[in-house]
């Protein structure tokens, strides 16, 4: 079998200075420009690359002792490197270096995740809306009868955490009849992540599933008793055929994160024996029983969903982000205009709050419109904008609804929507934009708007705590885990599958429950008081459920759910050794140590490495079958070419080799022992002895560059912006409060965003 | 969706109540394209409650006969229809006379055991076999040259929302029951709504236009860029929605009253609604298959219109004696059939798109009952009607059969559309084959 193996190449990456000592210069001109330009701008077939970075200055100077010139690493002695370092660093090098240089932030139109969580909270600010209640399962009222309709006959009120339920041919509870009863669960669903839901209702009896939907009026119920059966069940297998379980599936699109109404009615009359079963399929998924956390008892409000298909963002620098435009996302947003449309015509009286007989209809729906198109816009809107995009669609149409749909698609369609900083201007609401959209990736809301329209976001201090109050919101939460899913590869392509044979047992529910565990690993520690992103890296505990321990032959813990299994610090430190990673960044049937390294490197030391000058594909039968996987990878990687990023890269990986390719501890690999020390060259210019893991996260987590690596990824993510665009010292800043702040994640997010919701405005008073 | 809601929606539209000519939109296309002497389409419509055999049967058999009170709304139509007696319903097993009556129906084998409880007999659940219409349906589908974008269409008329064994009788399959649509708004939506989708679209795209010339004239060079390509692609949109559009049917949408309300009192003009849509989609080749579904089994319409204010079923409970109910019941089945005469007269003042008559000449409306007689339950003698010349049986003819299992009508139909399976439903009752027709 044979892998595309890719070679990485670290960027030694150069930026400008400005009062370089001639010394310096000098020795520039003489010994480096020839391959980097005379300003560090590169030179075709040589270094394509600008000779930009950001290793701080001392790393830098090593670095060039070391390893430059590259055909004579030895020309150049330590006061000399250090000069020609200090000379690039000013002129060039910095990534901060001048605010004049600073580069303008990318001009964009929403991302696919914020188009949809936008229109979910456009049409979610009208009409109630409950808070989101814990995870701990649905609400179930038990009948003594087939009918759920009849409260004489109501015997038990109780909360299920799990629906999964066998009543073989008893009766459900004590003093309950066996032949006929019922049951009815309500509350909400929390899915965790964006995407397709599959649901499936197993059942040899009568069941039905309504969700998302609006709740009926009159008794305010999510179900229908009525002949009438205006709601529509989304799965509906009230009729049993046969003693046998039904299945019955159906798929939902969901977003991540938030919380939408769910019921589930059940009943028994007459069938030999009663059970029920409720699986879902997340995306990354297995089939399994819908259970706490994912649901809760709390009542919850209908969400906009909108399911159109988005070609994928550009995510070339490692974050999505919408600085381009195609006709096929022109098309996708077009075809989401027109579902989002259908659904507020389909939903009109519940969003608008207008009767269809009132005499003022027409007026009250163009006022309806207009609120719409300013909580779209994120600002009030103009006579113009308002005879444009308010009077207009009424216009020469007979039908309200036929309005309303075309100004919903002139509203979503608009460039005021679809581009949030199209206003050039900066002001109090471009600020609460950018807050809603760097915390959220949605819409401001209802105290954002208040606050914008009152003035109030022009000096550090109210925004920061508008950011605070936002950090709280289940929608700071979903987006700092997809932030999560990107950096920890949960969001990856394809599925993560291990060769049978040398793996017995690592199946597709394993991976499923090496995924959620984790997550639980992240949300723990950056929703914990301290939220310490040194615990990321530094935990021996890994979250593992029956199953898991089992098979990573840990003490198995009671029950269904995950619990925390220690384990020995020596052996696993925080994320470097989450099983999960671990299987993900190995080849099938063996570890990859290169994938691991180059994760480590790029995700966790803040390396910045280059594609790779070539591609190789290995084959593992090439190799004499006695080499262990670490001397195959040495043996490949040992060219000069290969080693400017292999020198880091390989350390990193062989420190893990002590894990195989599903991430289980091991001391031997094949009939050797495995050999995890090596010496690595640090970003910082040392070079450390790694015996393993622990030593690897020790380094990382004094390290200022891993550090600073996190902030950067963790800001571009939020605010799909590079650092450098936010001006000289915003690292630096950012950093300064990390620290201070013991390393708090979420405080770090805050401040991150107060600070950037304030970027170009005319008179920001930020004294700091 | 909200029922009046779409009311309002499909008012905005531009669709009067005002009937319009229903005429190719294109009639050189329609003259253009090739006959098609092969073209045949089945439509099967389901009343509940039985009839009233003696206001119902012709009693003569053969190629003379008089049409009963029952069938005169269909006497222009004489020569071209097969009144069929003596066909029944055999198949036994759980579930009351009603549920198996339409659930049997058109599945010809027995029903499911399962938890809904009728008013006699065992509960039961869904049938077990897939239904003739989707026998048919599958069959088509599967070849080229009859594939349709729909293949089926399930329509019904007052069809309470509850999905249970007294409102179903097309099944895709065992367990598989499919839901008639009521709503002809919904229908509408189904058939034609990407068209009145992309008519909104473009008066959308010009104010968008409009608006990015507006920004685009005070915003930087690199912005306007990006915008310069938004509004590229807002063109081309509107480009390809102007060569798009309603010019592609043959036919045009119908024009549908609006504020129709979906209720008992609105079943006359729901039954109009939704013949003419099912006129409609046939004629633009999005079907040729479709199943017609008045109410339900256990149908309890108030027909209002007619002054008869009782329910349907409990009418059709009355012993024979009572002679008021039986006039209104025969009241009640004259309509239902001036509603398939109205269907009738539909196809046959449409030309068929392909050249080659009237679409009455390569349609069969097949009109069946869950019951022969309501105040016995009987699933004997089923009032079994044939209309047009879809199938190419010999029409003009009064037959009568002696107490055969309507398995072998069904096989009869199959057969009549190339798909000759031996067996259709339960296979006991497929002896001595298809009925003979022809």
């Amino acid at each position: 079998m044979r892998w595309v193996l890719c070679l990485w190449w670290v960027s030694a990456g150069l930026l400008s200075a400005q009062d370089g000592r001639p010394e310096g210069a000098a020795i520039y001109a003489q010994y480096c420009a020839s391959c980097h330009g005379e300003e560090g701008q590169g030179v075709p077939d040589e270094v394509d690359e600008p000779l930009r970075g950001d290793r701080s200055l001392d790393s830098l100077a090593r670095y060039i002792d070391r390893r430059m010139p590259e055909d004579d690493p030895d020309l150049l002695n330590a006061e000399e490197s250090s000069k020609v370092a200090e000379y690039i660093y000013h002129a060039f090098y910095a990534v901060e270096a001048g605010a004049e240089e600073r580069p303008r932030p990318a001009f964009a139109r929403l991302t696919n995740r914020q188009f949809r969580e936008s229109v979910a909270d456009l049409l979610g600010s009208f009409g109630q809306s409950h808070s989101r209640g814990e995870g701990t399962g649905l609400r179930a009222v038990y009948f003594d009868s087939d009918g759920m309709n009849k409260k004489a006959r109501k015997a038990l009120e109780r909360e299920d955490r799990q629906m999964s339920f066998d009543f073989g041919t008893g009766a459900p509870a004590e003093g309950m009849k066996e032949d006929q009863f019922s049951i009815a669960w309500e509350g909400s669903l929390l899915p965790p992540e964006t995407g397709w839901y599959e649901f499936k209702l197993i059942t040899p009896n009568g069941a039905r599933l309504y969700l998302n939907g609006d709740s009926q009026e009159g008794d305010g119920n999510f179900r229908d008793d009525s002949g009438a059966k205006r709601q529509p069940a989304f799965v509906d297998a009230w009729v049993s055929s046969g003693s046998e379980d039904r299945e019955v599936t159906a798929r939902m699109f969901l977003l991540g994160g938030r919380a939408y109404p769910i019921r589930l009615d059940y009943f028994k009359y007459l069938d030999p024996s009663g059970r029920l079963r409720l699986e879902w399929t997340p995306p990354h998924g297995v089939s399994e029983v819908l259970e706490a956390p994912f649901l809760s008892p709390a009542s919850a409000t209908r969400v906009a969903v909108c399911s159109t298909p988005f070609p994928a963002d550009d995510a070339s620098e490692g974050y999505e982000r919408g600085t381009g435009v195609t006709q096929a996302w022109h098309d996708a947003t077009t075809a989401a205009a027109v579902e989002v449309a259908n659904q507020v015509v389909d939903r009109l009286r519940v969003l608008s709050g207008v009767e269809e007989n009132d005499p003022q209809r027409v007026e009250k729906l163009k006022e309806f419109v207009a609120t719409m198109a300013a909580r779209a816009f994120r600002r009030g809107l103009s006579e113009d904008l308002r005879q444009r995009y308010v009077v207009a669609p009424f216009e020469g149409l007979t039908s309200p609804e036929a309005a309303v749909k075309r100004a919903v698609i002139l509203i979503l369609k608009s460039p005021r929507f679809l581009y949030p900083e199209i206003e050039s201007s900066v002001d109090d609401f471009t600020v609460a934009s950018r807050l809603a959209l760097g915390m959220w990736d949605s819409l401001p809301d209802r105290e954002l708007r208040e606050a914008a329209e009152q003035g109030r976001l022009r000096s550090p201090e109210p925004i920061e705590a508008q950011a605070r109050r936002m950090m709280e919101d289940p929608r700071a939460r979903a987006k700092l885990h997809a932030f999560f899913q990107r950096w920890l590869k949960l969001d990856g392509e394809g599925d993560l599958q291990k060769d049978p044979e040398a793996f017995p047992g690592f199946d597709a529910q394993m991976v499923s429950d090496l995924r959620r565990s984790l997550e639980i690993f992240v949300d723990t520690i950056v929703w914990s008081d301290a939220s310490d992103y040194r615990e990321l890296i530094l935990s021996s505990e890994i979250p593992l459920n029956a199953r898991l321990a089992k098979y990573y032959e840990a003490p198995i813990p009671e029950g269904r759910g995950f619990v925390e299994v220690a384990f020995d610090p020596a052996q696993r430190a925080g994320i470097l050794t989450h099983p999960y990673l671990l299987a993900r960044l190995a080849h099938p049937d063996s570890t990859s140590p290169i994938h691991r390294g180059v994760f480590v490197s790029r995700n966790v030391l803040g390396g910045l490495l280059k594609p790779p000058p070539e591609a190789i594909a290995f084959d593992n039968h090439q190799f004499d079958p006695r080499m262990t996987m670490r001397e195959k990878v040495a043996e490949m990687t040992r060219s000069a070419n290969c080693m400017t990023c292999h020198e880091t890269i390989n350390p990193l990986g062989f420190s893990l080799e002590n894990f195989d390719a599903v991430g289980r501890f091991r001391t031997t690999e094949g009939e050797r022992m495995i050999d995890a020390e090596s010496d690595f060259p640090s970003f910082g210019g040392h070079t450390l002895r790694l015996r393993g893991p622990r030593d690897v996260a020790e380094h990382a987590v004094a390290s200022d560059q891993a550090r600073r690596g996190f902030i950067r990824q963790i800001l571009q993510y939020q605010l799909k912006q590079n650092p450098a665009v936010y001006g000289r010292g915003m690292l630096d800043q950012l950093d300064h409060h990390f620290a201070a702040s013991g390393y708090h994640i979420r405080n770090l997010l805050v401040t991150l965003q107060s600070q950037a919701a304030l970027l170009g405005a005319p008179n920001p008073e930020s004294a700091r | 969706m909200n029922l009046s809601t779409r009311r309002q929606f499909l008012r905005q539209l531009g669709l009067s109540a005002a009937a319009v000519p229903f005429l190719p939109v294109l009639p050189s296309l329609a003259q253009e394209t090739t006959a098609h002497p092969s073209m045949q389409r089945i439509i099967f419509i389901f009343t509940p409650n039985g009839t009233i055999p003696p206001a119902f049967w012709p009693d003569e058999v053969g190629a003379n006969f008089q049409l009963k009170r029952i069938l005169e709304p269909l006497a222009p139509f004489k020569d071209r229809l097969l009144t069929l007696r003596g066909v029944s319903n055999k198949i036994r097993g759980d579930g009351d006379g009603h549920m198996r009556g339409i659930s049997c129906l058109l599945t010809a084998d027995e029903l499911l055991p399962g938890n809904i409880q009728g008013g006699s007999d065992k509960p039961a659940g869904w049938a077990s076999n897939l239904s003739i219409d989707q026998e048919i349906r599958n069959f088509l589908q599967s070849r080229a040259e009859t594939a349709t974008r729909f293949g089926s269409l399930e329509m019904g008329v007052a069809v309470p929302n509850r999905a249970d064994p007294w409102t179903r009788e097309s099944y895709a399959g065992a367990n598989q029951p499919l839901a008639p649509l009521s709503d002809p708004y919904a229908m509408f939506e189904k058939l034609y709504g990407s068209v009145k989708d992309r008519e909104s679209l473009g008066s959308v795209l010009d104010s968008v236009c409009e608006d990015l010339r507006t920004i685009a004239a005070r915003v930087d060079r690199e912005e306007r860029d990006l915008l310069d390509q938004h509004a590229s692609f807002v063109r081309d949109m509107e480009r390809d929605l102007q060569s798009a559009g309603t010019q592609q049917l043959l036919f045009p949408p119908p024009a549908l009253e609006a504020g129709v309300a979906i209720d008992n009192d609105g079943i006359p003009k729901i039954s109009r609604m939704q013949s003419d849509l099912l006129v409609s989609a046939f004629a633009n080749g999005m079907a040729r298959v479709a199943t017609l579904q008045y109410t339900n089994s256990v149908g309890q319409a108030r027909m209002r219109w007619l002054d008869i204010h009782d329910d349907h079923h409990h009418l059709s409970h009355e012993p024979d004696e009572n002679a008021d109910a039986q006039e209104k019941l025969i009241r009640i089945n004259t309509w239902l059939c001036g509603e398939i005469a109205y269907l009738v007269q539909r196809l046959d003042d449409t030309p068929e798109p392909g050249g080659g008559g009237s679409m009455l000449d390569h349609t069969t409306l097949v009109w069946t009952n869950e019951l022969g007689k309501g105040n016995s339950h009987s699933l004997d003698n089923i009032p079994f009607v044939m209309v047009g010349g879809g199938l190419g049986f010999q029409t003009g003819r009064s037959l009568r059969f002696d107490n055969v299992p309507h398995n072998r009508l069904w096989l009869s139909v199959a057969h009549a559309f190339g798909h000759r399976i031996p067996v259709f439903g339960q296979e006991s009752f497929c002896d001595g084959g298809p009925l003979d027709l022809v």
